[in-house]
């Protein structure tokens, strides 16, 4: 490692050193506004510093990491969504009887780990950021801890991911013995030229578990609905983006090259396919008795990421835009939808039951509106982020002849397009006859938050602007 | 040589069976530590002392000290006393103390057996390790730091005293 | 020298028996154990590799040396958040600790 490869590393190595840049703030001043702002500016800062590392293309930065357009396009949407997370966790927290300023502390360190995994090279850093970020997320997922539901949902996010994380070690241990190598390169040239070798194929099974389970892929998904439903909003928002964002992009980085060199019915592609074909079956299957919004959003997010597979395993050009341009609007509808959530709630009292949405147009008609629009895209209609996401994907899939997949996709996401309808329903019903409606939170402000409303604002802009005009980002990703 | 390996790794597995089906968290975690104990001396008859003195200090002795002291903590309560007056049953400590015998058995003869050369490697010295962190690994180590960093400020968010809680009070 | 399969079956029985113990204990701080278990499999067979077959690298024990670090960050957390599921629900058993379905 040289000073010329600093610069490369700017949008990661900026929000780690504001993550010690705040700790050392804290030791003069404890203030939940200021470490929030020093946050922001950290992740602003990451943002920014992204137009250095674009300018130095496929660039290796010792053996661990690799800063290509692929990380940098990844590292913009996790910082992206870092920002915003930290700007609805400012309203959110208000009412949090506790210190709140490691909260900002710990998601940069988890933002951290999450680019180190798009941009891995080699186990170690792989392994390095899936820790880093789960090690955060434990803490973020328990941090109201008055709250029993937070501490409950902490516990079995820790056992769980912790059993996955070993799953992970586990495989690459395996990994190193058949290869002698823990660079992704070698073990690409491994797979390809032995692909039946039973400890390679152990080792890399081994670590689609712990992948699987930072997706929610059925069947590691058991875990989502109790940690969606128990962790505080803003947390829920970062799970369901920044974690699986980072896990997608590292299996994209590990085994995309794969599974293109290998033949269509190779082991690993037809374990991809179950993987993909259950998630969407299940996803929207469960998704459809549930109540929760938190829950619904939960297996709606096992469903995103078969639709997400689907384009990974067709693989190809297409793949290429697919992958990323899905992502980039799988989390601004997700960011919205939990955005809207977050702030009608506080730690002590969430908005979760569907109920509890009902009439929601008639007293805050612009949040509705914009959690109107970031489910439509989320079920993939026409005009929003969601669905040229969708369409990209259904190419690729239709590209590469894998129709099973693609049948899947569309007969589920007509399934989806239901529990979605129900809950748009239900906000733009009148309230109960006879009934109050629905109290939200007495202590709630009337207004926003500058800072929540511009938040929001973006985000609806971008929903629409991602769907209707894509080529200004389709030529972003134009990916080498 | 195999004699050694065989056993340390016979009495890992044994030690590792009885976590899984001792029910009292204590004992589990005794059995744990020869667990680790027993893996290090596997670690050094293949040759690898560093990675087995690593084990030893950081594994067995401090990972294994915040279990200890957890359980400690879990256990103030009224039946702390009756639990108290069980550790010193010898059911309890006598299976732990039998497999470290064996442990410590192995580990003698092993020194005592030294000058006539182990299979210490050419490779994987301390030194070497060190350069390898500081070198290829350099980004590793800083985000092992960042980890650590991570880890000790959750458990001291975690870790402190509940609001509502007066001082002194409760675990 | 002891053959390689030996001792890659004692690193899996290891793993295996960690698993055991995170799917069948029902009180927090022995799934933890579980984990810890798992993960100092691997070590074991990231060792075994380094020795039989890749004697001349060492990236085997630097993997061993970063995991050790992660396994002390990761009990450290995972202590102090069991520590609050025991003031908030007065237990450590994870059955009785159901306030969400499923």
């Amino acid at each position: 490692m040289t000073w010329a490869d600093l610069p490369a590393l700017y949008p990661m190595l900026i929000p780690a050193a504001t993550a010690v840049l705040l700790l050392l703030t804290l030791t003069v001043r404890r203030d939940a506004r200021l470490a929030a702002g020093v946050a922001m500016a950290g992740f602003i800062a990451g943002l920014l510093a992204l137009a250095a590392s674009a300018a130095e293309l496929s660039h290796p930065v010792t053996m661990l990491l690799t800063v290509d357009r692929f990380a940098v396009v990844f590292w913009g949407i996790l910082l992206f969504a870092g920002l915003l997370v930290s700007v609805f966790a400012v309203g959110y927290f208000r009412t949090l009887r506790e210190p709140r300023e490691e909260f900002y502390l710990l998601w940069l360190l988890a933002v951290v780990g999450a680019m180190v995994m798009a941009a891995s090279a080699h186990f170690a850093a792989f392994f390095l950021g899936l820790e880093l970020l789960s090690v955060s997320l434990y803490v973020l997922i328990a941090y109201p801890r008055m709250q029993s539901r937070a501490v409950e949902a902490g516990v079995k996010y820790l056992i769980l991911a912790g059993a996955s994380s070993a799953f992970v070690l586990f495989g690459m241990a395996l990994t190193y013995a058949a290869t002698g190598t823990l660079t992704f390169a070698e073990l690409f040239t491994h797979l390809t030229l032995f692909p039946g070798d039973v400890l390679l194929l152990g080792g890399v099974v081994m670590i689609l578990v712990g992948v699987g389970f930072k997706l929610a892929l059925v069947p590691f998904h058991f875990w989502t609905p109790d940690v969606y439903e128990g962790a505080p909003l803003p947390v829920t928002a970062a799970v369901a983006t920044v974690s699986k964002g980072a896990a997608f992009a590292l299996l994209t980085r590990l085994l995309l090259g794969v599974i293109q060199a290998q033949p269509g019915h190779s082991t690993l592609a037809v374990i991809f396919t179950l993987l993909a074909l259950a998630s969407m079956i299940v996803g929207n299957l469960l998704a459809l008795a549930q109540g929760n919004l938190k829950r619904l959003l939960a297996y709606s997010s096992i469903a995103n990421m078969g639709y997400a597979l689907t384009a990974f395993i067709a693989g190809g050009d297409a793949a290429r835009v697919a992958i990323p341009y899905f992502f980039a609007g799988y989390i601004v509808a997700v960011l919205a939808a939990f955005g809207v959530m977050t702030q009608l709630s506080t730690p002590e009292h969430e908005l979760q039951e569907v109920e509890d949405y009902r009439g929601l147009a008639w007293r805050y008609p612009w949040s509705a509106a914009l959690l109107t629009v970031a489910l439509l895209s989320l079920a993939g209609i026409p005009l929003t982020a969601g669905f040229l996401g969708k369409f990209f994907v259904l190419t690729a899939g239709m590209a590469a002849g894998r129709w099973t997949l693609v049948v899947t996709l569309v007969l589920t996401s007509g399934l989806g397009l239901y529990y979605y309808l129900r809950v748009i329903t239900a906000l733009y019903q009148a309230p109960l006859e006879g009934e109050q409606p629905t109290p939200p939170p007495l202590h709630l402000p009337h207004r926003l938050s500058v800072l929540t409303g511009l938040a929001l604002a973006v985000l609806a802009a971008l929903l629409l602007l991602l769907g209707v005009y894509p080529s200004p980002v389709l030529h972003l990703l134009a990916w080498p | 040589m195999n004699i050694i390996f065989y056993l340390a790794a016979a009495v890992a597995i044994v030690a590792t069976l009885l976590v899984v089906t001792r029910l009292n968290a204590v004992h589990a975690l005794l059995y744990l530590i020869v667990s680790l104990l027993a893996v290090a001396v596997v670690f050094y008859t293949l040759g690898a002392p560093f990675v087995a003195a690593l084990e030893v200090i950081i594994y067995a002795g401090a990972i294994m000290v915040l279990f200890v002291f957890v359980i400690m903590m879990l256990n103030l309560g009224p039946q702390a006393t009756e639990t108290e007056r069980g550790w010193a049953e010898p059911e309890l400590w006598f299976g732990p103390a039998l497999l470290c015998g064996v442990l410590l058995g192995e580990v003698i003869y092993l020194i005592l057996r030294m000058p006539t050369g182990t299979t210490l490697a050419r490779v994987g010295t301390p030194e070497q390790v060190g350069v390898a962190l500081y070198g290829p690994y350099l980004l590793g180590v800083e985000l092992a730091s960042l980890l650590l960093l991570a880890g000790l400020v959750g458990a001291y968010h975690l870790g402190r005293r509940a609001p509502h809680e007066e001082p002194g009070g409760g675990v | 020298m002891v053959p390689f399969a030996w001792i890659i079956l004692v690193s899996i029985l290891l793993f295996a028996l960690g698993a055991i113990a995170l799917i069948t204990r029902r009180n927090a701080v022995a799934a933890l154990m579980g984990v810890e278990l798992m993960l100092n499999a691997a070590n074991l067979n990231f060792v075994a590799a380094w020795r039989y077959y890749y004697p001349d690298h060492l990236d085997a024990q630097v993997a061993v040396l970063l995991v050790i670090t992660i396994a002390a960050a990761e009990a450290a957390v995972g202590l102090a958040i069991i520590l609050n599921l025991y003031r908030r629900f007065g237990t450590v058993d994870l059955d009785q600790i159901r306030l969400m379905r499923g």
